[in-house]
């Protein structure tokens, strides 16, 4: 701030160099010693009242004026600014004594660990010092290699005696007192101690001798300062130790800790920075006298402790030493949700912003928003007056503030700012100029963002068109609810306006949206028709849906606000009375008329499709060509999100967004205006079930509950068969389970087969727009079966569910089966058990979000700062390639049209060119001449720019050869030549073949040119932010799985881990998963004897699982246990375990400490074990105890496996060991060990290294997604694998990972941890690059990547070459 | 003269054989008696009802003016004479695909289908009637009962 005073006064302004723009390159953390301090300081604090009795801030109080004004009222005694000018002064308090800081508290002990109490040099020796000090210098070590270099030092400085001064070194240690450091000599005493004890045991018989000091902070501070700089580089101080020990506090400006006056003026309310620092004033002040005045030592030092306390407490309030303190300390201030870095600095307030309930328009364009005109006014927009504008800006300063269409401020150029209330508006309309700013209301067709909470995925906040409307809520068509997840039911959505034209650029060419139509979750749709618009079109499509010419042609008016023209297409039926289909509607509707060039083309099957394609009998195949409707009823699959290949999605590849959009807008349009008109309600007969219904669902419920009685009295009698790996009481619950959940299925399909086709639960269920046939089954036919955590209700009581049924009572309805519908009623029972469910659900959405909240958050920052630079590598902040080509295709997945994230899907595309570019009379291409065209084409585009990756070149030769051979097939039945091809018109056979399959040369060119162009256009675009959106495509489908879920692997009772839970195992890099499993495949996959012989030989046998008997014999010579082993068993188990074996497998047992004597072989399935050798008193006791852990001798097996499980898969066996330990596994005997995965990635990197972990992890999630029915494109799940594994190990994406993964200390800080990252960065100094994107948002800079990638480089004139030496003299 | 793409004498032998789906439209199939030819057809049956049994001709033509002049595509006004006077039944619609039966007959099959406003029609046989046929071609479908 400029000094008022000081300032310099000249005749003439003084030149100021102007040095352009700047930018905070990077931030350097250090700390501050006493002295430092003082020199910052305006004004030393010493005073502990703070205002005075005139109610002003007192000299040298805490809120001495010299650090600031202290509110809006107060103005500043040094730079004399007001509150928003002067931006503080600090003030110093200097202590009596030293204290530590707890922030280094740590770091302070280790360097003590490592110098010597006694001169404060390092205890290495001379040559370890040197060689530390070169690799502590080493240019190349980055702060994790010095960290790693700084603990093997502090290792390696466990000397007791000091080499340079030889003082003896004892332990350092904190001392019990929470905040003192122990200098402990017990470990290091040798005879010496004993000497002193008795040279001094004449002055007190029973005196214990101290081998502890404790290191006061003077001490610490006196033995730091001796430290030479070079021992301080080599523990990685950059600076001064002595600066770790508080001699001086800074006092920090007013203006951040406000005192607020309450009860009018009496008092002040203090922030907590300001009372600690009160107490740390008066403590200290005591302390001073204290010493002054010579007060007895022990009184000294408990007021010094107490010192330290508060020291600490101002630091840091939730310090353990500090006991329950009701302060803010300054780590408080920065750190947690709240705290400066994430509440403030992270994340700001702005301004411009709105925010209310949201209620649907289908009358409204999918870009636009409806804004209340109550809203409008008080949002503004800041246009520079221009000819253009001129009259219209002049216009709103004549309605002002007040008037809709107004303006609130004009700025002139000069600064000034006029308040439209304040002025007369008059005069400030006709004195308006060029170049003004009129800051007007919002109006019709202004960009504005809007955004609803949480914001998962980039299209939560998106960019829209303003449309101001009366009332008080924002609208939005319906198709757009899906990418913000909204609903009606009393949501809020937030509105912001951005407040310059690039802003508003950006805004609408990088979140507009029509240009956000699709995710690039997986590339498919996400803006699109829901609910009503899907059951319209629904109707309207259907094959029994005629309109006269009068209806017809009002429909055809609904679509659009009669700004369009329509061409009214011929009637399907003319005779006996004109009629058209509402299949033609939609064909108007998708083309209008002749002028708009849109040749839509698409096949879909819908969900109500049963067979034969076009002539499908329940009309469920949509088949669009050039734009018009041949057949099929619209539903959800062809219009609806989530699908790549609906009418949405083909309008917006094969044309653009505007021909989706403007679809869209037409489909809503018409579809909530004819259901309007047409009416679509339920009511109670809509769920009331047939007699026939009745019938057949009581027979159902008789037939199950009977078969589940004889499995239950099979089950007790215990002749039930086993599934494989399931004792009996699984096997019970498997069957019964099939069964009822059979019950409810038939019931369902009965239900749905007698309802009639206008039933409204129905015709939502079957177009998508509502609803499942389950939902439909439970209110007519049957509620079905509860669950618990996946199984039937569990026994609250003793052995039963509820005290209503017999004690292990396995029936249906004991357990949880409903057997009445929502229409007929629950039985009180049944609805006890309906609740249980219930509350699951509940309880299961209420814990996820939480959890996947912080997963998100996690994902974010680990993944925040990657993107694409112009070379296609993907980097991070600081330039490190974690992808050498992102996805290994660079591919955007946002554009990916097939299944799996490929590119294109050809057989639209082909089927397309086909449609739009008709034959008219040229000749087909023979089989051979297609191939060669195909083989030229992609000679041409080699090279790898512009050229295919290898795997589409594959597809497209594939595709191309499948329509040759279709060809070839239709010419062969026809009995035509195959591979000559004559011409069209010769034969009726030639056109009828043509027709069916043939292509002409023009139609295969432009296919292939369409591939290309295409293909090309499907690029990421460099600076994408691909970190990011990787980060929010697997974050935010997380939070739509149900928590806990599990799966069988292939058998029963083999349970896998899905869902948010093995989603986190995975990313955490979690070392113990719950459910590892290894899939082994065997040498010999055909035969279930050998698959018999290795499960066996990897299944942990027990000794006590192969014996028949273990028998104590008391000999009066020795007494010695007997073992005897089961062979019939051995034998069928096929395990290779013999007497011999077995004393072995005795032998090498851990905790039996038995000695080859003591175990003799008698015969091949005899043992005899004798007890070592011990009194004859405990021999009892040591037979009893040995008899007890005999049979746990593993004898057989690897012992981490916990059991194995052959699965058989169309004849090919498999096994499906669970448990850990790969290698052991790999190395069984006829295991393939080339073709054996484990789910656990900890492991495959120790086991296979670190690429198969990449694979490893990019397999688990994309398994865990599909395992929950969510595709998400593979480019995202390499990228992440690649983060985690790009560092040469596998860091899971937690602080530990991230810490590891990123260097800035801002991006750290801001994750979690945030003070003890700050204190470790001014430890050692660290200089922080401001390049990621936390740092950059911290700093208020913009970031590198994005649109930020782009730089502008000055072409420099070459300078002139320097000569070496003089000029010849003759040239 | 107007050349007609196709006309025959078909005979009604099932009515919806996947069972009555829609309450206006059933599903005929019919053969004809000349050229052999199966034929499914979606038919109005409200405005036109048809029974099993009933025999009708059946014509498949580029347009419905007498002189030939090819079908505009837009509505003439006023009661022109046209080939549909002679006709009770009038569909307009698309031939959308040509495909050959998958069979293992000597005699290969030609399945032609068309749209009438989503009301479809399936026509099986000899490949030489459908050579005067295009795909994409606009047709008229007359069928009167005999």
């Amino acid at each position: 701030m400029a000094r008022r005073e000081e300032k310099l006064r000249c005749t003439k302004e003084p030149y100021i160099e102007d040095v352009g723009p700047r930018r905070i390159k990077s931030i350097r953390f250090s700390t501050l010693s006493g002295e430092e301090i003082k020199k910052l300081a305006e004004v030393q604090v010493w005073n502990n009242r703070i205002y005075g009795a005139d109610l002003r801030p007192v000299q040298n109080g805490l809120l001495d004026p010299r650090m600031g004004a202290a509110n809006k009222a107060g103005i500043c005694a040094t730079c004399h600014g007001n509150f928003t000018e002067c931006p503080g002064h600090f003030g110093y308090l200097k202590l009596t004594l030293p204290v530590f800081n707890v922030g280094f508290f740590n770091s302070i002990l280790n360097i003590l660990k490592c110098i010597c109490k006694a001169c404060g040099r390092i205890l290495l020796a001379e040559n370890d010092r040197k060689m530390y000090l070169k690799k502590m210098r080493n240019p190349k070590a980055d702060i994790s290699m010095k960290n790693a270099l700084m603990k093997k030092i502090r290792d390696r400085c466990k000397i007791s005696v000091c080499p340079w001064c030889g003082s003896k070194n004892g332990v350092v240690k904190k001392a019990r007192a929470s905040l003192a450091i122990a200098h402990d000599f017990s470990r290091s005493v040798d005879g010496s101690i004993e000497e002193v004890r008795t040279a001094l045991s004449h002055i007190k018989a029973k005196s214990s001798f101290q081998v502890v000091h404790i290191l006061s902070p003077v001490t610490v501070l006196s033995l730091f300062k001796r430290m030479p700089e070079e021992d301080c580089e080599l523990l990685n101080i950059s600076d001064r130790p002595e600066k770790f020990i508080v001699t001086s506090i800074a006092v920090p400006p007013v203006s951040v800790r406000p005192s607020v006056f309450v009860d009018a003026g009496k008092s002040s309310n203090e922030d907590s920075i300001t009372s600690i620092l009160k107490n740390i004033i008066n403590t200290n002040s005591i302390l001073r006298e204290d010493l002054e005045g010579a007060a007895p030592p022990f009184k000294c030092l408990d007021c010094w402790a107490h010192l330290q306390i508060q020291v600490v407490e101002y630091v840091n309030s939730e310090a353990p030493s500090v006991p329950d303190s009701k302060h803010r300390g300054l780590v408080q201030r920065l750190k947690g949700k709240q705290g400066r870095f994430r509440g403030n600095l992270s994340g700001k307030r702005v301004e411009f912003t709105g925010r209310t309930v949201i209620s649907p328009d289908p009358n409204l364009k999918i870009t636009e928003v409806a804004i209340p005109v109550l809203m409008a006014k008080k949002l503004t927009y800041p246009e520079r007056v221009s000819a253009h504008n001129i009259e219209k800006l002049r216009q709103r300063i004549c309605n002002g503030p007040d008037k809709y269409p107004g303006a609130n401020f004009i700025l002139l150029p000069d600064g000034t700012r006029q308040h439209l209330r304040y002025v007369d508006k008059k005069t400030a309309a006709s004195e308006l100029k060029y170049g003004f700013t009129v800051e007007r209301h919002l109006e019709d067709g202004d960009v504005v963002l809007f955004n609803r909470q949480p914001s998962l995925h980039r299209m939560s906040i998106m960019c829209h068109r303003a449309r101001i409307m009366p009332w008080r809520t924002l609208r939005f068509n319906e198709s757009v609810c899906n990418p913000y997840n909204a609903d009606f039911d009393g949501d809020e959505m937030n509105l912001h306006v951005p407040q310059t034209e690039e802003a508003r650029t950006e805004a609408l060419m990088l979140m507009g949206v029509q240009n956000n139509l699709c995710t690039p979750k997986n590339g498919e749709i996400l803006v699109a028709s829901t609910q009503d618009f899907l059951t319209s079109s629904f109707l309207i499509t259907r094959k029994d849906t005629f309109y006269d010419r009068a209806s017809f042609s009002l429909m055809c008016s609904y679509m659009g606000d009669a700004m369009e023209s329509v061409d009214l297409p011929t009637p399907a039926i003319i005779k006996p009375i004109e009629l058209w289909t509402g299949k033609q509607l939609f064909s108007v509707l998708v083309r209008p008329n002749a002028r708009t060039r849109v040749f839509l083309n698409l096949m879909v099957k819908e969900k109500i499709y049963t067979k034969s394609e076009t002539m499908c009998p329940s009309d469920g195949f949509v088949y669009f060509r050039n734009s018009e409707l041949i057949c099929g009823q619209i539903g959800k699959t062809t219009l609806g999100n989530g699908n790549k290949d609906g009418l949405f999605s083909v309008l917006l590849r094969d044309y653009n967004s505007h021909a989706a959009a403007s679809c869209m807008n037409r489909l809503a349009k018409l579809s909530a205006r004819w259901i309007g008109n047409h009416g679509f309600s339920i009511g109670i007969d809509d769920v009331q079930p047939g007699e026939h219904l009745n019938q057949e669902k009581k027979r159902k419920i008789d037939d199950g509950y009977k078969e589940c009685h004889d499995l239950i009295s099979s089950y007790s009698k215990g002749e039930l068969t086993l599934q494989p790996g399931c004792n009996a009481a699984q096997t019970l619950e498997l069957k019964i389970t099939g069964v009822l959940n059979e019950i409810r299925a038939t019931a369902g399909n009965v239900c749905m087969k007698e309802l009639h086709w206008r039933n409204s639960p129905l015709i939502m269920s079957q177009c998508g727009s509502k609803g499942s046939p389950i939902n439909i089954s439970q209110m007519v036919a049957c509620v079905g079966q509860q669950s618990v955590g996946g199984r039937r209700a569990p026994n609250g009581f003793i052995d039963r569910t509820l005290p209503h049924f017999p004690i292990n009572s396995k029936t249906p309805a004991a357990k949880g089966f409903v057997a009445n519908s929502f229409y007929t009623g629950l039985t009180a029972t049944e609805f006890f058990f309906h609740t249980m469910g219930g509350r699951e659900g509940l309880v299961d959405t209420a814990v996820k979000t939480a959890e996947t909240g912080y997963m998100s958050r996690r994902l974010m920052k680990g993944l925040e700062d990657l993107s694409l630079y112009y070379d296609q590598t993907v980097r991070n902040a600081s330039g490190g390639v974690v992808q050498f080509l992102y996805g290994d295709d660079g591919m955007d997945p946002a554009k990916m049209e097939g299944r799996n994230g490929i590119p294109l899907n050809l057989d639209q595309l082909f089927m397309k060119i086909m449609a739009t570019c008709p034959p008219r009379g040229s000749d087909m291409l023979s089989p051979m001449e297609v191939s060669e065209i195909l083989k030229d084409r992609l000679e041409k585009y080699k090279s790898p720019e512009g050229g295919f990756s290898e795997f589409f070149k594959d597809l497209l030769t594939k595709f191309v050869d499948n329509r040759v051979n279709l060809f070839k097939e239709t010419r062969k039945a026809l009995k035509l030549d195959e591979n000559h091809v004559a011409r069209k018109d010769s034969s009726v056979l030639e056109n009828v073949a043509a027709n069916i399959s043939g292509i002409t040369s023009r139609q295969l060119q432009v296919f292939l040119d369409t591939c290309i162009s295409r293909y090309q256009s499907k690029k990421v675009e460099a600076g994408a932010s691909i970190g990011a959106i990787g980060a929010q495509s697997i974050g935010e489908p997380g939070t739509q799985m149900t928590l806990k879920t599990f799966h069988f692997a292939g058998v029963a009772s083999m349970n896998v881990t899905l869902g948010v839970p093995r989603i986190k195992e995975i990313i955490n890099a979690s070392k113990n998963i719950s459910t590892p499993i290894i899939t082994a495949t065997l040498q010999r996959d055909d035969n279930v004897v050998v698959a018999k012989i290795v499960r066996s030989s990897m299944e942990k046998t027990v000794l006590g699982e192969v014996s028949k008997s273990f028998k104590i014999v008391l000999m009066s010579s020795r007494p010695y246990i007997s073992i005897k082993l089961d062979m019939d068993l051995i034998k069928s188990l096929h395990i290779d375990v013999s007497a011999e074996s077995v004393r072995h497998s005795i032998l090498n047992h851990p905790k039996l400490k038995l000695k080859p004597e003591h175990i003799h072989t008698i015969c091949n399935d005899k043992l005899k074990i004798s007890p070592p050798d011990a009194d004859r008193k405990k021999l009892q006791f040591e037979l009893h105890t040995l008899k007890g852990m005999l049979p746990k001798v593993i004898v057989k097996g690897i012992p981490t496996v916990q059991r194995v499980v052959i699965n058989e898969k169309q004849g090919k066996f498999q096994l499906l060991v669970e448990g850990t330990n790969l290698l052991a596994v790999m190395g069984t005997e006829g295991i393939d060990g080339t073709k054996t995965k484990s789910n656990h990635i900890m492991e495959v990197q120790h086991t296979l290294g670190i690429e198969a972990a990449r694979r490893c992890i990019i397999n688990e999630i994309d398994e865990t997604m599909k395992g929950h029915g969510m595709s998400i494109d593979i480019r995202h799940m390499m990228l992440l694998a690649d983060l985690m594994t790009y560092k040469g190990e596998v860091l899971g994406i937690t602080r530990f990972g991230i810490s590891k993964m990123k260097e800035s200390v801002l991006m750290l800080a801001s994750f979690e941890k945030t003070a003890e990252h700050l204190f470790n960065a001014s430890y050692s100094g660290r200089d922080d690059q401001i390049e990621g994107v936390s740092e950059c948002i911290i700093m208020g800079i913009p970031m590198q990547l994005g649109t930020g990638i782009l730089k502008v480089r000055q072409r420099v004139e070459k300078l002139p070459e320097l000569k070496y030496e003089p000029d010849p003299i003759i040239s | 003269m107007v050349e007609l793409l196709f006309e025959d004498i078909f005979i009604l032998t099932r009515l919806d054989p996947d069972g009555k789906k829609f309450d206006k439209v059933s599903r005929i199939e019919a053969q004809s008696e000349q050229f052999d030819m199966y034929m499914q057809l979606d038919v109005n049956t409200e405005i036109y009802p048809l029974h099993v049994g009933d025999k009708f001709a059946m014509v498949l033509a580029p347009t419905l003016s007498l002189d030939g002049t090819p079908d505009t595509g837009y509505f003439m006004q006023g009661g022109r004479r046209s080939l549909a006077d002679k006709f009770e039944y009038v569909m307009h619609g698309k031939l959308y695909k040509v495909s050959a039966e998958a069979s293992a007959e000597p005699n290969v099959k030609v399945e032609i289908y068309a749209s009438f406003g989503g009301l479809l029609m399936m026509l099986k046989g000899d490949p030489s009637n459908a050579a005067h046929l295009e795909m994409d071609q606009r047709l008229f479908l007359l069928i009167r009962k005999v």
